[in-house]
């Protein structure tokens, strides 16, 4: 095997923009994720980092810049009524590397917790039934939540869904995780049990890409922060730095919101 | 009471050709079993294409739609028997005929297509688009996603409408005897222009059917609502 992709890492994105209509919502965002890297992504509404996120994944198609996970460029078409992936099993392929986290959770609600869990192991990655069931079975331990394997969504509280939404994503054996406001719309109770699985899985090294609201996790849990203001990296760096020693006006001002 | 109420009371005639009747009533079932299967799959691809990204897809997929929502199955029963193979017979320069079996299939399963289809579209439209972020998140493909996330929340939703459908469409299935399909009312006015005793074989024919839908629906209402209760909120 070439070492060069073993090392590669596990996610870089180079010079990335998004327009929706003739709102340019990300302007040239560059980053970079080691293994084991957690990064998490600050900034107000408006200001990109969902976008980004959902660029990463090829949820949206960026306009321009380039998306390498694992060291595999993703490819993309550009034509005069926009760009759009050159190669939809590629696409597939590298998704299943990278699973996401969503803010409203997004469970499959037909689907019993544990349906939900094997879905994509058993249907994408080909995994036996059986294997899969086993390895569900561990994740849901993990996250706290193996008691409600046969419940359906409906009936889990919010901090329930996203944590079963959460062994959904790390049964995939997953490159990186990608939250995207995964405890935006829960209740601060629940979003501590939510935080706590988290943290867990940053404590075990998995690569992660946090776009959150919860600055006290970002400083305490991520390895690097970054602050996306208007579609750019407006300031980023350890979050000593970033929380300690803002250098940027705008920082300063985003983060005396949360000191109140 | 006048003895004409009380022929038509009288069932046993109705009773005494039960064998043939029977007949004629597992001959609907068949046509409604067919007709569904095509109404379900006809109505699934034009629903699709009403919302495919192709406009001249999505055309026709209405033109679909309306054609045959509009069109009365009595007149499209007659259309497709009589006049569809004369087309054809033009067209390929061959006498064609149509079974009447097949003809009774083919216009009652497009007639129901077109409700289908809105039963489809709509049910398709109604799946919150985080559920198909998620499946795509999961690197699963659009055909994958279709048929493991969206139907079969499509056809739980769907289910109340979907039985309603299937109810008028095997009381639909009784005109199919206007073009000599030898089912239930095929056999009972074979069986009057014998006996010449309309009034107990019809009755008997109102009868079985009301019985036979009656408890058809309650029974699949019951096991529809259990089902969907587990996971509708």
């Amino acid at each position: 095997m070439d070492m060069a992709v073993g090392t590669a890492p596990a996610l870089v994105v180079n010079d990335l923009h998004k327009s929706f209509g003739s709102l340019e919502v990300l302007k040239g965002v560059s980053l970079s994720a080691s293994n084991g890297d957690v990064i998490a992504m600050i900034g107000s509404s408006g200001s990109g980092k969902s976008t980004l996120l959902r660029c990463i994944n090829l949820l949206e198609t960026p306009d321009a810049g380039e998306v390498y996970v694992d060291g595999e460029l993703i490819r993309v078409t550009r034509t005069r009524h926009g760009a759009k992936p050159a190669d939809h099993k590629q696409v597939d392929r590298i998704r299943t590397k990278l699973a996401m986290v969503f803010q409203s959770f997004n469970l499959w609600s037909h689907m019993t917790v544990l349906e939900n869990v094997i879905e994509a192991p058993v249907h994408v990655l080909k995994k036996p039934r059986a294997e899969a069931i086993e390895r569900a079975g561990e994740l849901l331990a993990k996250v706290g939540i193996a008691d409600k394997r046969d419940h359906y969504p409906a009936h889990l509280s919010g901090g329930q869904q996203q944590r079963a939404a959460i062994a959904r994503a790390l049964a995939m054996r997953p490159k990186a995780i990608l939250f995207d406001e995964a405890t935006s719309s829960l209740d601060p109770e629940l979003t501590d049990e939510v935080l706590g699985v988290m943290r867990e899985l940053a404590a075990d090294g998995t690569t992660m890409i946090v776009v959150t609201h919860e600055m006290a996790f970002a400083r305490e849990v991520s390895d690097r922060v970054i602050f996306l203001h208007e579609g750019m990296i407006e300031e980023e760096g350890p979050p000593g730095d970033v929380f300690g020693a803002p250098k940027s006006e705008r920082l300063r001002q985003f983060l005396s919101k949360y000191r109140r | 009471m006048s003895d004409a109420l009380k022929q038509s009371l009288d069932l046993s005639m109705f009773w005494e050709y039960r064998a043939i009747l029977l007949q004629g009533l597992i001959f609907n079932a068949l046509v409604f079993l067919c007709a569904a299967s095509v109404a379900l799959s006809v109505g699934l691809g034009a629903a699709l294409m009403r919302i495919n990204r192709f406009w001249p897809m999505r055309v026709i997929g209405t033109l679909h739609v309306e054609v045959f929502r509009n069109a009365p199955d009595y007149i499209m029963l007659v259309w497709v028997h009589f006049v569809l193979p004369l087309l054809i017979g033009i067209v390929i320069r061959r006498r064609v005929e149509f079974h009447p079996f097949a003809s009774a299939v083919i216009a009652l399963g497009f007639v129901y297509s077109g409700y289908f289809a809105e039963g489809f579209r709509a049910g398709i439209q109604s799946i919150p688009r985080g559920n198909l972020d998620a499946g795509r998140a999961f690197g699963m493909s659009e055909r994958l996603i279709l048929w493991r996330i969206t139907l079969p929340q499509v056809v739980r939703r769907m289910l109340p409408e979907a039985l309603n459908l299937f109810v008028s469409m095997f009381k639909a299935t009784t005109i199919v005897s206007l073009i000599a399909v030898p089912d239930l009312m095929y056999n009972v006015s074979m069986v009057i222009q014998q006996e010449m005793r309309p009034l107990p074989l019809y009755t008997g024919a109102a009868l079985t059917y009301f019985l036979l839908i009656f408890l058809l629906s309650v029974g699949v209402r019951h096991f529809g609502d259990n089902w969907r209760r587990k996971v509708m909120t």
